[in-house]
């Protein structure tokens, strides 16, 4: 027996039944079906870590083809076989980007931005929704105190500004890594980029944080020191020259705020010596991904990681050929 | 430079710790949330819509006996492996709102109102989802356990889902509105709360369920399939439209972190715990072959996985969230 349906009628698909739809036996009304909602749920999600309040915000999934150019020291097919084990879509890489923000009480702190409002509109939405989840959230991106970029890469710093070139977050300080904005500020470093990728990086640098509202609140820190209170800068570099992760603690608990130690997961946490064509330093990127795993994984610490699945928090453990990411459970109840 | 936060003098800190670099204007501090996003996915399955809904999840110490068939530390030891807090097990709800363009279905309706409990989200994430309880079509009950059936009423006794038709398979019906199953259990305190828990829910609703069999459609593209030893009619599901193509296991598995990992565990929700563990192994050892899309009740919300095998047990792979459906 055909219901009638609105969306059969929309979509001229009426079949020639549909006449009788309200003689249906089990129907205590005749009534339209409820027509499809056709979007996903706002990505936000909310954790405490001690006093803290950790909403981690989606920037959206970039759809990669799978290439032998993905990763430097493996072909395609063992990319493509990667992802058959992980039950993902061979041929396409999907990568999430989650940047997080933090509630300490006193400010609230945005730890990277995502692809910008720009990529958002170029994107038709994939991408570039961080100032759409956040306003679903209900964080006002003017009641954000401090931003702190972990490194130099476009899907870090570009949300920094509006598709107009305004400051996405006008009333916040910028709290960059010394060595970072060093390297990516040196003339010199960039004639001499090995690749046109990273002299594209360099000109995106220049674009982003050349932006002069963006230098007027711009300040550096240090590796080992506490960034903002509670939040202590790691050096993490290989990824790129001044890459940091931030170690956030309040009370006992701690999470690992791993920046891009490792790209998703599902591929680089699994398989720890792959070079992903976005590694700076390869080889450096490798010890450092190693060590950090091995800490994480000994220690059994929160780790919230950039490109992992949204939420993107989890636990590490150790198996035969590297690591495995085992999700934080979503709590429906912060 | 001294930002005077609002929390900051509340609570009596010292505001000179907070000391920042730069500021560009003294504002008080943005108060927390305090609340969750609300917990619903939506996921496509051929032209179906689905969303998962978390009707919540009950963290608790893990009490004796929670794993018949072990020893505690043995199941403890588990938990902990799976990151639960130490002593602790969490156990999630999750029910399934099937739209297939012509019905709105939902599978399961959680443990309905329960004062001051983790539990009983069902309505307001369902209506934060954009779903109107009144617009549901169809109510399909995978088994009569309370976590699943007593969403169908609200705090005062009424109908959850006012215009829904309420099916339950007829296995189960039969077993637990039996008055000689229920005269046997009276020494078991579970089993009686269970079968005093069946009656009132259903009470004044005997004429009204419609009860469906194993091997049939419950709606065009939904087929229910035997599933039994958890409960006697408990029952899976099958959701196929176009090429896509899911399994609902229902309870085949409480949660995944114990007993897809260690399959021949039994839980202490078990009527018949051989059977369900017989169950577990033939549904698993389907569900790893074909790499099956799984979506468990029981399972951390989103609930939807794919299983591998792992030695002599499975391991459940979570679905990485799709933020553009």
């Amino acid at each position: 027996m055909n219901a009638l349906n609105r969306r059969a009628v929309l979509t001229g698909a009426v079949a020639a039944g549909a006449a009788l739809a309200g003689t249906s036996l089990t129907a205590p009304l005749a009534r339209a079906a409820a027509p499809a909602a056709g979007a996903q749920a706002p990505g936000f999600y909310r954790y405490k870590v001690g006093s803290i309040e950790i909403t981690v915000v989606t920037d959206g999934v970039n759809r990669l083809p799978v290439t032998d150019e993905f990763v430097l020291n493996a072909k395609k097919e063992e990319v493509n076989a990667a992802l058959a084990e992980a039950f993902m879509e061979p041929g396409v890489f999907v990568g999430p980007y989650n940047p997080i923000v933090m509630n300490t009480g006193s400010k609230l702190v945005v730890v990277d931005t995502g692809t910008s409002e720009a990529a958002y509109k170029a994107s038709k939405g994939q991408t570039g929704q961080f100032l759409t989840n956040l306003a679903a959230a209900g964080i006002d991106a003017n009641a954000i105190d401090t931003v702190i970029i972990s490194h130099y890469h476009g899907d870090h710093i570009n949300g920094l500004l509006r598709a107009d070139g305004s400051l996405a977050f006008p009333n916040a300080e910028i709290l960059v890594p010394a060595l970072e904005h060093t390297y990516w500020t040196d003339d010199g470093e960039m004639s001499r980029s090995p690749t046109k990728r990273i002299a594209d990086n360099f000109k995106n640098v220049h674009r982003v944080m050349g932006n002069a509202e963006v230098l007027r609140r711009l300040r550096t820190y240090a590796w080992d020191k506490e960034v903002i209170a509670g939040v202590t800068a790691v050096g993490t570099p290989g990824h790129t020259p001044g890459h940091t992760s931030h170690v956030v603690s309040s009370g006992a608990a701690k999470v690992y705020v791993q920046a891009d130690v490792t790209h998703a997961p599902f591929l680089f946490a699994r398989h720890p010596g792959w070079h992903a064509f976005y590694d700076h330093e390869p080889v450096q990127a490798e010890a450092t991904r190693r060590k950090v795993y091995d800490m994480l994984s000994a220690e059994r610490m929160t780790v919230q990681g950039f490109h992992y699945p949204f939420p993107s928090v989890a636990h590490v453990e150790k198996t035969a050929a590297g690591y495995r990411e085992i999700p934080m459970p979503w709590n429906p109840l912060i | 430079m001294i930002n005077l936060s609002r929390r900051a003098m509340l609570a009596g800190a010292a505001a000179t710790a907070f000391a920042p670099l730069a500021t560009t204007s003294a504002r008080a501090a943005a108060p927390a949330s305090g609340a969750q996003a609300p917990s619903f996915y939506r996921y496509k399955v051929g032209s179906f819509e689905c969303t998962s809904i978390a009707d919540g999840a009950r963290s608790f110490p893990m009490p004796d006996g929670f794993v018949k068939n072990v020893p505690k530390d043995q199941a403890l030891a588990a938990a902990e492996a799976a990151y639960m807090p130490k002593g602790m097990v969490t156990v999630p709800f999750n029910p399934q709102v099937i739209n297939t363009g012509s019905k709105i279905v939902l599978i399961d309706t959680g443990n309905g109102p329960v004062p001051n409990a983790p539990v009983g989200k069902l309505i307001p994430n369902m209506i934060a989802a954009g779903i109107d309880p009144k617009a549901v079509d169809l109510v399909v009950i995978s088994h009569l356990h309370p976590d699943h059936a007593n969403g169908i009423r609200t705090a005062d006794g009424g109908l959850a889902f006012p215009n829904a038709e309420i099916m339950v398979p007829t296995q189960d019906w039969a077993f637990w509105m039996n008055d000689e199953n229920m005269a046997k259990a009276q020494d078991n305190v579970m089993m009686k709360n269970y079968f005093a828990n069946t009656r009132k829910v259903f009470d004044g609703l005997h004429d009204k369920v419609t009860k469906y069999d194993w091997g049939k459609n419950v709606a065009p593209g939904i087929t229910a399939i035997e599933a039994a030893g958890h409960t006697p009619g408990h029952t899976a599901f099958a959701v196929a439209s176009g090429n896509g193509r899911i399994l609902v296991q229902s309870d085949v598995t409480n949660i995944p972190e114990l007993f897809l990992r260690n399959p021949d565990w039994h839980v202490a929700f078990d009527v018949d715990p051989d059977m369900a563990a017989k169950t577990r192994h033939k549904f698993y050892d389907m569900a790893a072959t074909e790499k099956a899309t799984v979506v468990g009740f029981h399972f951390a919300f989103p609930s939807i996985g794919h299983v591998e095998k792992d030695g002599a047990g499975y391991r459940l792979v979570p679905v990485a969230w799709n933020p553009v459906l």
